[in-house]
């Protein structure tokens, strides 16, 4: 029998699409750390999260990722992509590639992502929860309210997000996330 | 009907559903190789009379199968320290399957200690979260004595630490009972207050399947059928508490409520529910009663259509087909509202419609009007809030709760709404 007529078939790269969710995770995951030191809701959530915590965001099987911990004045640190073979409290994992590209090109909202299960969480589910009020702050001062609105459920009113609190800490973090 | 452009649904476990299903455990548990079982269960199972059927009916001739222990002391609220115990009679006793015989508390129970039983270790919080159990468990048969958490269902095992005043949430198809043990004669005792908010508990579990954003055609079929069951079935469980038929139909409307609730998820209901029930100490299936209307309110403007629909499985082809297509979200919501009543009534007013009548044994009020702001609090940590249609904040919290403490729909006006047209 000729068994290379039976040949493996080994998975593509998708090399742009990798790209693309890594330099998506880089920027939210800088933006979380900038917010962090501006915003007092994102102070607050991280506030009441336990100390040393860490958690990770990332695309199974092989990544990309984004990690994210508390520093020693509890505020969000960004730590890098590489999460290797460390083991977080809270992991957050996108099954596939596929299904990070649909999220991250807000073709999904986070929730809608939820409820078609495109995210294994590992962990706590209130931390989780956390996180993803913090991504939909996040997402708000990041992408315009035409985009943020495919991604949220809800667009804050003015009442609950001031103009002037979302101009503000918009600039600052993008300024924060991009140059220390 | 929604097709969501992408879903998934697991429903595989084994259900024996009948007048003498429990007698079949025996043969079910041979063919997965188990000689010893441990029963866990509860002491009001017990002194019901229930546990001593269960034993007969497992005993008969030619049955092989031996019970290593009986675990009667669960308390209400799973407790963690509980399962760490329960697994070590289980490994002192060499048993080999676990039969769990009781409502939500003792099934989760069981589900902890298989975890413990089956991957080793010495505390089941370990293994807390989602993810963490990544292998098959031991044989576990599951036998509800109440017709309505559907645990015997789901993948998710509730178990608190009550140290740290907190409900850890264990979530892996892992733990999926085997087998579902329906029998009509475990739910036959239940008094006709824990029929009634039991078999809401159920109903929920379907309508917030049914509108809740991880619908599906699956979770959707059995959700239909669940609200069916329930609403032909319930009054006359909770009147004719021996009429054997309605507590089987009663049963398996858990059961299938369980089905598509552990694949489509749940909303707003169970999280201010599961806050309530953290916060005051309020049986669930009460919370679920009395904030199910409003769950359909609050998210009216964005699943009315859906909401509309289930008039048919509610009130039947002839009403719903009387109603306009436009009345029939308004409809829906009243003719729960009106099943709570004649409920409230059946019972001699115990089924409580509103939270601030809730009473504990001596008649004291469970949920007193300054418990709002820390419910509303709580339930912003819950993993319910994901699957709403509508988003959550404390203050609309805050609105819901209070409309519900005293009993009155909600304003529409004060919703505030997001895009109509859920995509799903």
């Amino acid at each position: 029998m000729n068994i290379d007529k039976y040949p493996e078939l080994k998975p593509g790269k998708k090399y742009i699409k990798r790209y693309y969710v890594a330099i998506m995770l880089w920027i939210v995951g800088r933006a979380i750390q900038a917010a962090c030191r501006l915003d007092k809701e994102v102070i607050k959530e991280f506030s009441e999260l336990p100390e040393k915590f860490t958690f990770s965001l990332g695309v199974l099987p092989d990544g990309p990722f984004m990690i994210i911990g508390k520093d020693d004045k509890g505020r969000a640190k960004y730590m890098g992509w590489n999460k290797g073979r460390t083991r977080f409290p809270l992991e957050m994992n996108i099954k596939s590639l596929e299904a990070a590209i649909k999220v991250f090109t807000f073709q999904e909202g986070t929730a809608t992502a939820f409820a078609r299960e495109r995210f294994i969480v590992d962990g706590d589910l209130g931390y989780a929860l956390a996180v993803v009020r913090v991504l939909n702050i996040i997402e708000v001062y990041l992408l315009p309210k035409i985009i943020t609105k495919l991604a949220v459920k809800r667009y804050p009113r003015w009442s609950e997000f001031s103009p002037l609190r979302k101009w503000v800490n918009r600039i600052l973090i993008y300024i924060r996330a991009f140059t220390f | 009907m929604i097709l969501p452009k992408y879903s998934e649904f697991c429903g595989r476990v084994k259900t024996l559903s009948g007048a003498s299903a429990l007698e079949a455990i025996p043969g079910e548990l041979k063919k997965m190789n188990s000689k010893k079982a441990l029963i866990i269960t509860d002491k009001g199972v017990e002194s019901a009379g229930l546990i001593k059927i269960v034993k007969e009916a497992i005993s008969k001739k030619g049955s092989k199968l031996t019970v290593g222990a009986i675990y009667d002391e669960t308390p209400p609220d799973s407790d963690y320290k509980v399962v760490n115990s329960v697994a070590s009679i289980y490994r002192n006793k060499n048993c080999d399957s676990i039969i769990a015989v009781g409502g939500g508390s003792v099934l989760d129970t069981a589900k902890g200690v298989n975890i413990l039983v089956s991957l080793g270790g010495d505390n089941v919080l370990a293994y807390s979260g989602a993810g963490a159990v990544k292998q098959r468990l031991k044989p576990l048969v599951a036998v509800p004595t109440t017709a309505g958490t559907g645990s015997e269902m789901t993948l998710v095992a509730v178990i608190a630490d009550h140290d740290r005043h907190i409900k850890m949430t264990f979530v892996s198809y892992f733990l999926l009972p085997d087998i579902a043990v329906l029998d009509p004669r475990m739910t036959k005792t239940l008094p006709a207050s824990i029929t009634a908010f039991t078999g809401m508990d159920a109903m929920t579990h379907a309508i917030e399947a049914y509108f809740c954003l991880g619908k599906n055609p699956m979770s959707d079929t059995t959700a239909f059928k669940a609200i069916q069951l329930v609403s032909k079935n319930i009054l006359n469980a909770v009147k004719n508490p021996g009429d054997m038929e309605s507590r089987l139909a009663m049963a398996n409307a858990a059961a299938l409520a369980g089905i598509a609730f552990s694949n489509s998820m749940v909303g707003l209901v169970h999280n201010l529910g599961h806050a309530t029930g953290a916060v005051c100490h309020v049986p669930h299936g009460v919370c679920m009663s009395i904030y199910l209307p409003y769950g359909m309110e609050y998210n009216l403007h964005k699943v009315g259509d859906l909401i509309g629909e289930l008039l048919y499985p509610l009130a039947g082809p002839e009403i719903f087909a009387k109603t306009p297509k436009k009345q029939r979200p308004r409809a829906t919501i009243d003719y729960v509202r009106g099943l709570n009543e004649e409920l409230k009534k059946a019972t001699g007013g115990r089924h409580a419609t509103a939270l601030k009548d809730i009473l504990d044994r001596e008649g004291k009020q469970m949920v007193p009007r300054d418990a709002i702001p820390v419910i509303a609090k709580n339930a912003m940590g819950d993993g319910a809030k994901t699957y709403n249609p509508e988003e959550q904040s404390f203050d609309d919290n805050i609105m819901v709760i209070e409309a519900a403490w005293e009993g009155k729909p909600l304003d529409l006006k004060k919703i505030k709404k997001g895009p109509k047209n859920q995509k799903f």
